[in-house]
């Protein structure tokens, strides 16, 4: 193969390789209907469609009003904490939504802590509950909106930044006050933006499954599992994934879409940002409230309850167990990590160094991944190795399927556009015309990339490294279904703790995730230091 | 006309259906010859410089370097095996290595690259920067190192696109005397590109004039 074949060709096997289980999924809808499915269609279909649309409408509203009015305080006001809050807001990002859901039902459970505590500082009787129980969609819908707001504030927040001063001063001329100003004019202006930020949120909460199954609500995701695992029905399972992807491909389409469509945010030569006003007394307290309770429920109340849990059982959670299952995540992470930082450089690589639309067009739907639900990849890879080994590899001695091939496969596929953002903005900021001289020295192809790219691109490589790792370190479902057998990593114990109710053991494996979940938010945190607006 | 270094035909190109950046170009340079062509800034000048290198492909004509076929409608050798120095206004010094690693890239493989180095920026009196990093220079003299490492693997012929339009008035006439010296004591061919009608008489001696994709 030529080296410019072997370049135009790279993106399309890759998509081959990356759409092969969700294609598989889908053909499922193709094939026959077991009385499982009839059962389904009968008794639970409409529950889990339900379920799972009251969850999206509920954490739809919760967290546009978290992230909208959170970013609008921290730019509109000057108030006591505002800089830690401006980063601050974005903490709730690195604890996964079960493990959220896992700390809840410690604190809010008739015996939980938060509870217990109550009663103690009240001096009321034993029977008596102070919070209600969160075991059910109310709860589901309290944690998923503490845990996926930032994705709304993010986009607020810079769109918001971006909107002139003179622009909101003209309209408090005209008769607008503060808050009108806020929701008549900021607030529509803003719109494609939180309509994108509000599509990944929906997409995370019909792809979670840690969260739902611990608080027993039947979603399309627990009832792929239970179908697989309790009615040993692979087909069926994969019926009910298609539906589920199906849907979320339509958020997929939503999201993609409002990238394109601008925000109307001002952007001439004129443009000046928007002034602070400083505020105080109860102004400020209030300020001040509206951006400490997310975060003290997202990200300070879970730790507490993951510190007092450790705390409690001493430093015995500091076992074999542990350590190896440390092992096992980190060395998956990083070797996640690696190979998806490789292919976004290959890709990015040959996607510059022979540009044509059609490469260009295939290569963004490589960043299909992370709109999958990691279940629905799992299922799909399930399928996958079965084909691979009974198809290519049944003459030989080798079997791949419940080997780590296809969880690492999985886990490359699901976090790839993580890596591709980070190694596609490091390649935005290189010139061409240090391509177009390095090809008129004699360097071009793999020299060009080893002697000119790779160097600068060095922080771009060890970014999505480390995005990759973070992502890969939560990811529950797909590593559940996946793992070679007894082979745990952080978040299995901490699901497997939990579901057996040892929320003490559960703590440490917890704090871990998050402790390496803080990872991407160290950078975003400095970015959006870095983005404050200057007057 | 001494041996003839470039021989382009009827040279024709658009990027865009609707846009006809070059059209119908013949043009014809010898070794040593020292040639510029003048015209305003969209006039196709740039285009005609990439077509040359290899950087874009002609819709029409041909381009010959050193009598071998490089450029058609159908083929083209890579920009790396044409043996061409090429010089653009905004320098594209590579920002990872230093002075004399950026003069060496394209001689990375020759066992006198040390020497040739040294030599080059001795003649283009920049060895004081030897061991800085292109950030740490001013502009004039990160023109005078990407000149230096056009010149390393000795192209018999260099092209120079706007190289001194972002230079103020006085490093531009220091410029001129100093690369006319260096042009002066090389054989290669010189093709340069500028608006600037003083630049292109004190550096060159034939001036071709373009405007809207074709000689005048």
């Amino acid at each position: 193969m030529n080296r410019l074949t072997f370049w135009r060709l790279l993106p399309f096997a890759v998509l081959v390789v990356f759409t092969a289980p969700l294609l598989i999924v889908l053909s499922s809808l193709f094939g026959d209907y077991s009385e499982n499915w009839s059962h389904l269609f009968q008794f639970v279909l409409f529950d889990y469609v339900s379920s799972s649309f009251i969850l999206v409408i509920g954490v739809s509203i919760l967290v546009l009003i978290l992230g909208t009015v959170t970013a609008w305080t921290v730019t509109s006001y000057n108030f006591v904490g505002k800089n830690i809050f401006e980063w601050a807001l974005i903490l709730p990002l690195s604890i996964p939504p079960y493990i959220l859901a896992y700390t809840f039902t410690g604190l809010f459970d008739h015996y939980g802590d938060a509870n217990n505590l109550a009663r103690l500082l009240l001096n009321l009787q034993n029977s008596t509950v102070i919070f209600p129980n969160v075991r059910n969609i109310y709860g589901a819908i309290i944690v998923f909106s503490f845990t996926l707001y930032p994705y709304v504030y993010l986009v607020s927040r810079s769109a918001f930044i971006n909107q002139s001063r003179s622009m909101k001063e003209s309209a408090r001329m005209l008769g607008l006050n503060q808050f009108q100003v806020f929701y008549k004019l900021a607030l529509p202006l803003i719109r494609p933006a939180v309509i994108g930020g509000l599509m990944l949120v929906i997409m995370e909460t019909l792809s979670d499954f840690g969260a739902v199954d611990h608080f027993a609500i039947q979603t399309f995701t627990t009832g792929i599992f239970r179908t697989w695992y309790g009615l040993y029905d692979i087909q069926t399972a994969m019926q009910l994934a298609s539906l589920l992807l199906l849907t979320v491909g339509v958020f997929y389409i939503a999201e993609r879409s409002t990238r394109g469509s601008g925000i109307y945010t001002s952007n001439n030569s004129t443009f000046s940002p928007s002034k602070e006003d400083s505020l105080v007394g109860y102004k400020a307290l209030t300020a001040f409230l509206i951006c400490f309770i997310p975060i003290f429920i997202g990200f300070i109340l879970p730790i507490i309850e993951l510190i007092l849990w450790a705390y409690e059982v001493n430093l015995e959670f500091f076992n074999q167990k542990f350590i190896s299952s440390s092992i096992n995540t980190l060395s998956l992470s990083l070797v996640t990590g690696m190979i998806c930082a490789g292919l976004a450089l290959l890709i990015n690589f040959s996607i510059r160094y022979k540009p044509s639309a059609l490469v260009q067009r295939f290569s963004s739907l490589l960043s299909i991944g992370y709109a999958v639900p990691g279940l629905i990849l799992a299922v799909g890879m399930v399928q996958l190795l079965v084909y691979v080994d009974a198809l290519l590899l049944s003459g030989l001695d080798i079997v791949i399927t419940g080997s780590l091939i296809g969880l690492v496969l999985a886990y490359v596929i699901k976090t790839y556009a993580l890596a591709n953002s980070s190694i596609e903005s490091g390649y935005e900021r290189i010139s061409s015309s240090l391509d177009d001289s390095s090809k008129l020295l004699g360097s071009s192809g793999w020299s060009m990339l080893s002697s000119i790219h790779v160097p600068l691109l060095k922080t771009s490589i060890l970014t999505s490294v480390l995005l990759v790792m973070s992502d890969v370190v939560k990811e529950l479902p797909a590593t559940l279904i996946l793992r070679p057998f007894n082979f745990e990593t952080l978040a299995v114990s901490t699901y497997i703790y939990a579901s057996e109710e040892r929320m003490l053991q559960a703590a440490a494996p917890a704090i871990a995730i998050v402790l390496i979940g803080l990872i991407p938010i160290v950078f975003l945190s400095k970015m959006i230091r870095s983005s404050r607006p200057t007057h | 006309m001494s041996n003839l270094i470039l021989e382009i035909k009827n040279l024709c190109h658009s990027y865009s259906e609707h846009a006809l950046s070059i059209e119908n170009i013949n043009l014809e340079i010898g070794s040593g010859d020292r040639v510029s062509i003048l015209g305003p800034s969209g006039c196709g000048k740039s285009t005609l410089l990439r077509l040359i290198a290899g950087l874009e492909k002609p819709d029409q004509g041909e381009i010959k370097i050193n009598d071998i076929k490089v450029s058609d409608n159908k083929n083209l050798i890579p920009p790396e095996k044409r043996n061409i120095g090429l010089v653009v206004q905004e320098k594209a010094l590579f920002p990872h290595l230093s002075v004399f690693e950026n003069i060496c890239f394209g001689i990375k493989k020759n066992k006198d690259k040390d020497l040739i180095a040294s030599e080059l920026l001795n003649l283009l009196k920049i060895d004081s920067l030897k061991n800085k990093y292109p950030h740490e220079i001013s502009g004039g003299e990160q023109q005078r190192v990407a000149l230096a490492r056009s010149l390393a693997p000795k192209p018999n012929f260099l092209m120079l696109d706007e190289p001194f339009s972002a230079l103020d008035e006085d490093l531009k006439e220091t410029l001129y005397k100093d690369i006319s010296q260096v042009f002066s004591d090389m054989s290669s061919a010189i093709l340069l590109v500028t608006h600037d009608r003083n630049e292109a008489e004190i550096m060159t001696n034939k001036q071709i004039r373009m405007e809207e994709g074709k000689f005048l």
